[in-house]
């Protein structure tokens, strides 16, 4: 057996951790950037070779068309779910695709599980090298309020990157186990998660028993479509409002300065979580000679002026804070600490606003990236060991139902029930001789069926006989990962009936079984190899960039370009052309560091230059 | 119904290695987690008698005894059969636990283990005493959709007055009826103490059930006055 793990597959950056067993302590694993935050973001290039991570992220710029961000808000969704999404964010989603979404990455079609499965593999990857072992197995960490198709399909991410996924933990929960380990407090949490693309509250009860500890969740609630994306996504609108007035200039034909953009804008929003103001310098996009040419798009934001545009976003996370703890039945007032989690609680106006609302200051002693992994890293090893001192018990999130006569969904599982859990229902026939009895299982609060998410559909056979007669108990068991099994029963005979679940949104097993047989190409390709195969991409993108910028300081004098500066970057070119024909990623990576650095104040002057005439030229336009 | 009968068997023996268990959740002999037999009472389950004044923090203590003890996180490396046990049971003891910790839920159940009340059968029958009030409260309803089609202010805020009152007058009722169920329960449980006979319970059970009926009714009154109001 290998080594086991915890994961956390986030919207924006995932992470992967172990327990040192030296320490008892979580610790999350550094990838080969040193980095312990993997971005979630995967690119597939022409030779169909895979990137993740760090390398994928600036393919963003490169090859918008064959790299993909925040995967995780497909997970488990059909195509008429995600048709918002699409307005906002670049998923080139095959107009094929039925139930279970397909995204085009250059000439290839990949379910959102494939694409998670290469995020997955690529941390797998990281603590393999960190271990010199094999890992397979994993705990991996999922949004509270994910229903049962993006849990399933999380599952089958894992199963496709060749992890046995030991539990599916959510994420507050995760938090809160790695918090209360850590500061050993007990009584009433709240756990405010706002991630990159997810928000969750779980309101939890940490009590000390003669066995250990338990983590009791008593209510949870949350937006699976709601986090820091959101916020990027609004000051990309603004932005491009802007250029659009200023310049004239429709960003939407340009897919790579659109993400130049936002990556601009990301790193205005950081920045705004520290400072009082900060200045967003954006080249426009436009070739030499084009009226365009060397503008930019430089504008200052305030703290205040950031603060009242996100409010809105920020408020969306209160409606289901109030439910939580209605559910829960308790008041704000009556929580003992507030926990933070997540990226995006940075913010400072997230964090007023949970302060001001619990009447206490939250807690952000631990680091709210790496969190979650840590706690999914005490979960597994539990799992693992079979020494246990703590015990999570945790909800699920969403009422249970089955479609009734005239549509109606009846609840037969309430939201917040601890899980596993379970429901009988006795079905019969109405017609005489009929066959089968049709189900129709439901997810959600509403009333009506049409207006829950659909799980799955099946029939139960009968044999034939006067209506009525026929006593076929249906036991639908929601397991501790938070999904859905189904068991018959014909209470006649006592015999257990098979039951052949087709989900509405996911794949079939037949699916998962073809795409483990493709994948594992990719599987055998070894890590060393892949590192060598990204640090050469990598150092092909700055080589060429650094031509580029060579011939561009040749042609224009006043840039200023002195003879040991050239012969310094030309040297920077050679030692890493000859280290990327050795063939020592690690090597290569150095090349390319001493070779940006070499790079940096002629980058930085042809930056300023490039400023300094969109400058000129607004105050001419001004008058 | 037969094989059920034959699962729950008298003298129960281990799956694994075929002692007697005692009924057990763990064979005293080889440690293995036991199969619950169908339809074991949740009472029982926690090892408590039918008694319906619930010491919550005792209830919840005993959860999380059984729960430490039947939990799937104990079975991971157990093999398939004793993970389906432990599935079972887990969830078993936590529907249980949801059940029995909320009064209401707890008096229905009991009422449905001993044959008294059926699923959703006697909700709709409007108690009789309580007849004009209702009526009048229709009425009220109905004049407030009419005011607010006709969007007439003033008669509108007059009618959300009215509402308003008979709101809290509902929440007061049913204030009143759960103040009268919890007497019911612990005449209830004295019943129990001192064996009292068929016909003494069965007549506790009427009145339980008299009350959990017209308990529903009110609520569901308050709820769609409360709807209304926040429509209008």
């Amino acid at each position: 057996m290998g080594r086991v793990v915890g994961i956390d597959l986030g919207t924006t950056y995932s992470l992967i951790a172990y327990l040192d067993k030296e320490t008892g302590r979580p610790r999350c694993i550094p990838g080969p950037y040193g980095e312990t935050l993997c971005p979630s973001v995967v690119s597939v290039d022409a030779g169909g070779s895979v990137v993740v991570g760090e390398p994928a992220r600036r393919r963003l710029l490169t090859q918008p068309d064959r790299t993909i961000y925040s995967v995780k808000r497909l997970m488990g969704r059909g195509v008429a779910d995600v048709q918002d999404e699409l307005k906002i964010f670049p998923f080139r989603i095959d107009p094929e695709s039925q139930q279970v979404i397909r995204v085009r990455l250059g000439d290839r079609l990949f379910t959102p599980p494939e694409i998670s499965a290469f995020i997955l593999r690529e941390l797998k990857s990281w603590a393999e090298e960190f271990f010199g072992d094999k890992v397979d197995r994993a705990v991996i960490t999922v949004p509270a309020y994910f229903n049962d198709a993006q849990r399933q399909a999380t599952k089958d991410a894992g199963r496709l990157a060749g992890l046995e996924v030991l539990r599916l933990v959510n994420e507050p929960t995760a938090a809160a186990l790695a918090y209360g380990l850590h500061e050993k407090r007990r009584g009433r949490v709240a756990v405010y998660d706002l991630g990159g693309g997810t928000f969750d509250i779980s309101i939890l009860k940490l009590i000390s028993t003669g066995e250990g500890d338990i983590y009791q969740v008593l209510a949870t609630n949350g937006d699976t479509h709601l986090g820091g994306d959101d916020i990027d996504n609004l000051l990309q609108s603004f932005a491009r409002n802007e250029i659009r007035e200023q310049f004239g200039l429709d960003l939407g034909h340009y897919p790579e300065a659109t993400q130049e953009l936002r990556k601009a804008l990301i790193l205005a929003k950081h920045e705004l979580s520290a400072a009082e103001s900060t200045t967003v310098k954006f080249p426009l996009p436009g070739g030499a000679g084009s009226a365009r040419a060397g503008g930019a798009y430089v504008r200052k934001i305030t703290r205040a002026e950031y603060e009242a545009w996100i409010r809105p976003i920020v408020d969306r996370t209160m409606g289901p804070v109030k439910m939580a703890l209605a559910d829960a039945k308790l008041k704000p007032g009556e929580m003992d600490e507030v926990v933070l989690v997540g990226g995006s609680t940075r913010i400072p106006l997230v964090q007023r606003t949970v302060e001001e609302y619990f009447g206490r200051r939250p807690h952000v002693e631990l680091n709210p990236d790496e969190v979650v992994a840590l706690g999914a890293a005490v979960q597994a090893n539990i799992l693992e060991t079979g020494v246990k001192d703590m015990l999570l018990l945790d909800v699920t999130p969403l009422s249970l139902g089955i479609e009734t006569m005239g549509g109606v969904a009846a609840k037969i599982i309430p939201r917040n029930s601890t899980i596993p859990a379970s429901a009988q229902e006795l079905f019969t026939t109405g017609v005489d001789n009929q066959t089968g009895i049709d189900i129709h299982v439901l997810q959600g609060e509403r009333e009506l069926a049409k207006d829950c998410r659909s799980l799955a559909r099946f029939q139960l056979k009968v044999p034939p006989g006067p209506a009525g007669l026929a006593r076929i108990e249906v036991k639908f068991l929601i397991d501790a990962n938070g999904i859905l099994q189904v068991a018959a029963r014909d209470l006649h005979s006592g015999e257990e009936r098979s039951v052949e679940v087709q989900p509405s949104y996911g794949l079939s097993d037949a699916e998962i079984e073809g795409m483990l047989e493709e994948s594992i190409e990719y599987a055998e390709q070894d890590f060393t190899e892949r590192q060598l195969i990204e640090a050469r991409n990598e150092g092909e993108t700055i080589l060429r960039a650094t031509e580029k910028s060579l011939a561009q300081a040749a042609e224009d004098l006043s840039v200023g370009l002195d003879p040991a500066e050239r012969r310094a970057i030309e040297a920077g070119v050679a030692a890493l052309r000859q280290a990327m024909a050795d063939g020592d990623y690690k090597l290569i990576r150095t090349r390319i560091d001493e070779l940006n650095q070499a790079t940096v104040p002629l980058a930085e002057r042809m930056m300023n230059r490039a400023l300094a005439t969109a400058l000129q030229g607004k105050r001419v336009a001004e008058v | 119904m037969s094989t059920t009968q034959a699962r729950v068997a008298a003298d129960p023996t281990c799956w694994s290695c075929g002692a007697a268990t005692g009924g057990e959740h763990f064979c005293p002999a080889c440690g293995k987690l036991q199969p619950l037999p169908r339809g074991t009472d949740y009472f029982a389950l926690f090892g408590l008698t039918r008694k319906l004044c619930l010491d919550a923090a005792e209830l919840e203590k005993r959860f999380h005894q059984l729960s430490w003890k039947l939990h799937p996180d104990n079975f991971v490396r157990a093999g398939e059969y004793e993970r389906e046990l432990s599935l079972d049971r887990a969830s078993q003891l936590n529907d249980a636990y949801r059940v029995l910790r909320d009064p209401i839920s707890r008096v229905e159940y009991l009422l449905a283990r001993e044959g008294m009340r059926k699923e959703g059968e006697h909700k709709q029958q409007a108690p009789p005493e309580l007849l004009e009030e209702i009526f009048e409260l229709n009425e009220w309803l109905d004049e407030l959709r009419i005011a607010r089609q006709t969007s007439s202010n003033g008669e509108m805020m007059a009618l959300r007055g009215k509402l308003e009152a008979a709101r809290k007058n509902f929440e007061e009722k049913l204030r009143a009826v759960d103040a009268e169920l919890d007497g019911v329960f612990g005449q209830w449980d004295a019943a129990l103490d001192a064996g009292a006979d068929d016909a003494a319970r069965k007549k506790l059970m009427t009145r339980m059930n008299e009350l959990l009926n017209r308990r529903s009714y009110i609520r569901n009154l308050a709820a769609n006055v409360q709807k209304e109001l926040a429509e209008a």
